[in-house]
């Protein structure tokens, strides 16, 4: 074990189990499974991507690359899941990945015997011949062996939630910069949110020794978060990663709530998918640590000094029990004491700084030898044993070792400030890159913006913060700058030391200094091209800890300055973020509200089957007890109807009140036919086109005044006419005097249909006279039922002596069941689409398959109803000679020779000799159905001249579902072709 | 238990109310005895009339209980100055109180539910899990009167359920 026996930031009261690849350990409350791994002595967690090598914890932060881990299993499993950002939890479940059967022993290590086949670009290379191996052999192989981890493939049982922030300055990261900004704004009053990945706030002040106020960091830490916790202008969210810098001031961060559970409880969210607008906010995402390059530097037991100090510190885990150092940076110096001070042997430290400095004779003065190299690498292979090296003096050296500890640099962690474009600028001074234009409103504070020392990062922070309060208009009264222990900062860069083995520069893709070389040698000088000709930077980690190594590489072998070279930019979501948490609520049967109409309730306790039409559901039928097939329903449905009476909810299509002094005006503009002199109480039938001549949509519209009228629009285009209406009126015509909105949701309505209609409304209006001399074909009324408005409509869409009754939808429900109730000695029955889908296509109606975006007025036979003494939106261009041309498809009837032959929607039309190519397409079914009335499949059509063809033979072709069939062109108007019966 | 109540509330009046060209907010406001709002807001009057802004010259007028003939009056009160269209069966209101309203109804709603901007007079026409709401703060007692349309009713009490479940 290497728990230190005292010390950390972990509770040693809460013991907790976990396994890892089937092995059960234990660890603490306040453990990472990564420092709980430290602790038990696991070194070896997992194999690298593409050479299968053995590979162990680099960092303790969240750009981990190298310690994966699928955490969870079954359907909760996550895999490329870092062990470093786990919070240690009761049962933790975790295995490691790209290995097989064991990272110890893996089978696939065998790809690195291949390591010379497998440089950068390797894929543009090879694979290539012979070509039929392709798909066979070389695909499969590759698939099988690319992807980093196991999705689980089972539904998620997780649920995910949603919420929205608002604040005038939102602190993205709480380590001493961010919470110094968040104290001093939160003060002034400022609405403030506090945003950190972590479980707790603190960020390096947990895992220093620094004194900050005269106390412990993480002491000072939980002092300021008390203070933040009690100010009601606050909004502390740790668990928080914020994924991203949008538009507009709007950033988006998923919250894990419950991520560090086996479960959540009942009703909680797993994780929860923060949206917030913030008027200010400041980027105090600290830095991450920069690799060296040397041979060996991804062997297990090599890591990030500033990780070895939070393992010590704050988890009180020992890496290793014999460290080596090799430093640019004053901060590795830390290390070196921190590992004294926890009594863990320090063989060496290897300075990569020019000049002499205290912390070096400090270290001499506990007796730990400092040398320089010019030549340095790691021996061992699944985990470090020693390190060669050669002096200064030239001579080599080899030191026994099982820990290396490099610290090359800080990069700060500004990705989210190049989300909008910005390309971070080089800092020769500070040996990094730094934001430069930053998004609106967005500052970098602390070592985010290169203020290494601690002291600095805390004034900064406190800074911006008065920066972000005085453009608010809300300056703070003080700038009280907390103090701190002595910190020193100085950086400079050696980037590679040469010696043996791979050194690596992205540890999570394989890319190593040898790939980088090749990549410039063969021309991709670009950063750009760089990272895409090596994936240097695309892997999950996104090369937060090998990017710019990489580059500084590029910038040595094409002979450019650093400032030259540049770095790349960082697009969102920074860190991985699950799917489930951007759908939310929206999954399954909830991916789309559905809507349901007044008569819904009683539909369903009827026996309806629904529909999708749009966002509704409408009834598509109301099977019987009995009734086998669906058919057979509708068959059933239909008979009835026109034998007696049928009730349809139509409430679905779209209703819009259109009034005002210049609505019959409107309505003559909209139209292709009249509105303005139709007489109050009679409906009409209307089509509108669009502006390039083609059919928009049809329905009805009626007057109930000089200035009201009410118009009705097809289901699925019922929006779409809204808009073109408040175009019309808003835009084309300001100076109309005309109101229009939508009641679609005001109204339920109900059609009622068939001879025995009129004995069905009369019995629901016993005081109106609605015989055919008093209440003829197209009336309209307004009414009372049972004491409430009311309107009914004699208007027809089957062909049978037909009514609509409007009620408002309150009432829609109680309408449906009187009109049952009453319809009860009629013999009434329900009727659902597909039984009003086939009466229309009887009476030859156009409706949706017909209004289709691609027809005109004309070839819908509807050519007769365009005036000609009016403007109307789309006759001009409907004049065009291709709208006019008599070879367009028309619309057709057709009946097959044989009866029981099914003609469907989609098939295409060939006169009988003709090959059955594109060219002698002469057109296409557009609905169909079996007619019980006719006792015959029969279909409405497109066809080329159609009209002028009844009688003619056609050859409908439909190869993808069946044979072919004749059939006979004939009047679409199949039944009741006089229109005798809706004017009864 | 989360402190939150749910009420679904149906024997409101609700009408539509779109100016007339040339006839501006304050004609409107003294036809109907209040103020009447030019941006987003809700006035209410003394004999329990509001008037809700939801757009340029466009409102919802509300009454707590009205009768099914009440949007007539309106249209005779409001003659030659605005079209009345109603809609007291389109919508179902929701009436959200409880400590628990605003955390609830904030993680639908992408506006700022804040009281400083957005309190008594207030109101806003938005939507939630993609279902358009209009929703303003409740006169006494705090909460929020959420007005759904009614296809969308059973949906929406649905994401209700999921965020009581989540408070």
């Amino acid at each position: 074990m290497s728990r230190l026996g005292q010390g950390g930031l972990i509770d040693r009261d809460r013991p907790l189990s976990f396994t890892f690849d089937g092995r059960r350990f234990t660890g603490f409350e306040g453990d990472t499974l990564a420092s709980a791994l430290v602790a038990n002595d696991v070194r070896l967690v997992g194999r690298s991507f593409k050479y299968h090598r053995p590979r162990g914890i680099l960092t303790a932060g969240s750009e981990e690359p190298n310690a994966l881990v699928t955490l969870n299993a079954g359907a909760r499993a996550e895999p490329n899941t870092r062990a470093t950002a786990i919070p240690l939890f009761e049962g933790l479940e975790a295995h490691s990945q790209n290995c097989w059967p064991s990272p110890g022993f893996d089978l696939l290590a065998v790809n690195q015997i291949f390591a010379p086949l497998f440089v950068a670009g390797f894929y543009y290379k090879t694979f290539m011949w012979p070509v039929a191996f392709w798909e066979k052999l070389y695909e499969p192989l590759i698939r099988r062996a690319a992807g980093l981890g196991k999705l689980s493939t089972l539904p998620d049982p997780s649920q995910y939630d949603r919420d929205h922030g608002f604040c005038d300055l939102l602190v993205i990261g709480g380590g001493p910069a961010g919470l110094a900004a968040a104290l001093a704004a939160s003060r002034a009053g400022l609405r403030v949110i506090l945003v950190d990945g972590d479980t707790r706030f603190g960020g390096r002040l947990l895992s220093e020794r620094h004194l900050v106020d005269g106390m412990a960091g993480a002491d000072w830490t939980a002092r300021t978060v008390a203070e933040l916790a009690s100010l009601p202008n606050v909004r502390l969210l740790s668990r928080t990663t914020l994924f991203g810098v949008y538009d507009g001031q709007q950033y988006g961060a998923i919250e894990h709530v419950a991520d560090h559970c086996t479960a959540s409880g009942a009703g909680q969210p797993r994780q929860r998918l923060w949206k917030i607008v913030a008027r200010r906010a400041i980027l105090a995402t600290g830095a991450v640590e920069r690799p060296l390059m040397f041979g060996g530097n991804d062997r297990p037991g090599v890591m990030m000094a500033s990780a070895v100090s939070t393992f010590v510190n704050r988890y009180a885990a020992a890496p290793g029990r014999r460290a080596v150092l090799f430093t640019t940076t004053a901060s590795g110096w830390s290390t070196v004491f921190d590992l004294h001070a926890a009594g863990i042997d320090v063989a060496a430290v290897i300075e990569g700084r020019a000049g002499g400095s205290e912390a070096a004779r400090e270290a001499n003065r506990l007796g730990i030898e400092v040398v320089r190299a010019s030549a340095f690498h790691v021996i061992g292979r699944q985990g470090v044993r020693a390190v060669a090296l050669v002096d200064a003096a030239g001579r080599k050296r080899r030191l026994t070792c099982d820990l290396v500890a490099m610290a090359g640099g800080w990069n700060p962690s500004i990705g989210l400030g190049t989300n909008l474009g910005a390309r971070p600028v080089w800092s020769e001074t500070l040996q990094t890159f730094l934001l430069d234009a930053a998004p609106p409103g967005l500052t970098a504070a602390g070592a985010a913006a290169g203020c290494w020392a601690l002291g600095d990062a805390l004034r900064d922070g406190v800074t911006r913060a008065a920066e972000a309060a005085e453009a608010l208009g809300k300056p703070l009264a003080a700038r009280a700058v907390p103090a701190c222990s002595a910190d020193p900062a100085a950086i400079s860069s050696l980037w590679h030391i040469p010696g043996k083995g791979k050194a690596f520069v992205d540890f999570q893709h394989d890319v190593t200094t040898g790939d980088v070389t090749l990549a410039a040698r063969e021309g991709f000088v670009s950063v750009e091209h760089l990272k895409r000709y090596t994936t240097l930077g695309m892997a999950t980690d996104q090369g937060k800890s090998g990017q710019v190594n990489g580059h500084a590489l590029l910038a040595a072998k094409t002979g450019r300055t650093m400032a030259e070279v540049g770095t790349i930019l960082s697009r969102p979501p920074f860190l991985p973020v699950s799917i489930g948490a951007l759908v939310g609520h929206h999954r399954g049967t909830h991916l789309r509200p559905a809507r349901q109409t007044a008569s819904h309730g009683w539909a369903k306790l009827a026996g309806a089957t629904f529909v999708d039409a749009g966002l509704w559901k409408r009834a598509q039928w109301y099977a019987r007890p009995g009734e086998t097939d669906w058919l057979q329903t509708v068959n059933r449905e239909v008979r009835m109807t026109r034998g007696g009476v049928g009730i349809c909810d139509i409430s679905t299509l779209g209703k819009i009140d259109l009034h005002g002094p210049d609505a019959g005006t409107l309505l003559d503009r909209l139209y292709i036919n009249s509105f303005s002199a139709l007489p109050v109480g009679k409906a009409r039938y209307g089509v509108m086109l669009r502006e390039d001549g083609f059919v928009l949509d049809d329905g009805t519209a009626s007057r109930f005044a000089q200035d009201r009228f009410f118009v009705t629009t097809t289901t699925a285009n019922a929006a779409k006419v809204m808009q073109h209406i408040d175009h019309a009126r808003q835009v084309i015509w300001p100076e109309l005097d005309v109101q229009a909105t939508s009641v679609t949701e005001q109204w339920s309505v109900f059609s009622v249909a068939g001879p025995r209609s009129r004995q069905l409304l009369q019995a629901m209006f016993p005081d109106i006279d609605l015989s055919n001399e008093a209440f003829p074909y197209m009336a309209a009324m307004e009414c009372r039922w049972r004491g409430r408005p009311a309107r009914i409509f004699r208007l027809s869409f089957s062909g049978e002596l037909a009514f609509e009754i409007a009620v408002p939808a309150r009432h829609g429900e109680a309408l449906v069941r009187a009109l049952c109730e009453a319809g009860r000695p009629l013999d009434a029955t329900p009727y659902g689409t597909e039984a009003l889908a086939v009466m229309r296509i009887e009476k030859g109606h156009p409706a949706g398959n017909e209004l289709n975006g691609m027809t005109t007025a004309a070839d819908l036979g509807l050519g007769r109803m365009m005036s000609g003494r009016k403007d109307y939106i789309g006759r001009v261009l409907a004049g065009r000679p291709g709208l006019c041309d008599p070879a367009r498809p028309a619309l057709v009837g057709l009946r097959p020779r044989r009866p029981d032959q099914r003609i469907r929607g989609g098939a295409h039309l060939f006169s009988p000799h003709v090959l059955r190519i594109p060219a002698n397409d002469e057109g296409y079914v557009t609905s169909a159905a079996w007619s019980p009335m006719l006792e015959s499949y029969v279909a409405l059509a497109l066809l080329s001249r159609g009209p002028d063809r009844h009688g003619e033979v056609i050859i409908v072709h439909d190869p993808l579902r069946g044979p072919e069939i004749e059939a006979e062109i004939c009047d679409p108007v199949f039944f009741d072709p006089e229109g005798v019966r809706v004017r009864g | 238990m989360a402190d939150i109540r749910i009420e679904r509330r149906d024997d409101h009046g609700l009408a539509t109310v779109m100016a007339r060209k040339g006839v501006g907010t304050d004609a409107i406001g003294s036809a109907l005895g209040l103020l009447a709002p030019a941006r987003p807001g809700r006035h209410a009057g003394d004999d329990g009339l509001s008037l809700i802004g939801i757009g340029a010259g466009t409102w919802l007028a509300l009454r707590e209980a009205a009768d099914p003939f009440w949007s007539d009056g309106l249209r005779d009160r409001l003659a030659g100055l605005a079209s009345v269209s109603d809609q007291s069966g389109a919508y179902v209101i929701f009436r959200i109180t409880g400590a628990g309203a605003r955390t609830l109804l904030q993680r639908g709603l992408a506006i700022d539910l804040h009281p400083a901007v957005f309190g008594p007079g207030a109101a806003a026409v938005s939507a939630i899990a993609h279902i358009g709401v209009v929703i303003w703060p409740v006169t006494e007692g705090g909460g929020y009167d959420v007005a759904i349309q009614r296809s969308y009713a059973n949906c929406f009490a649905h994401w209700l359920d999921e965020g009581v479940a989540a408070l």
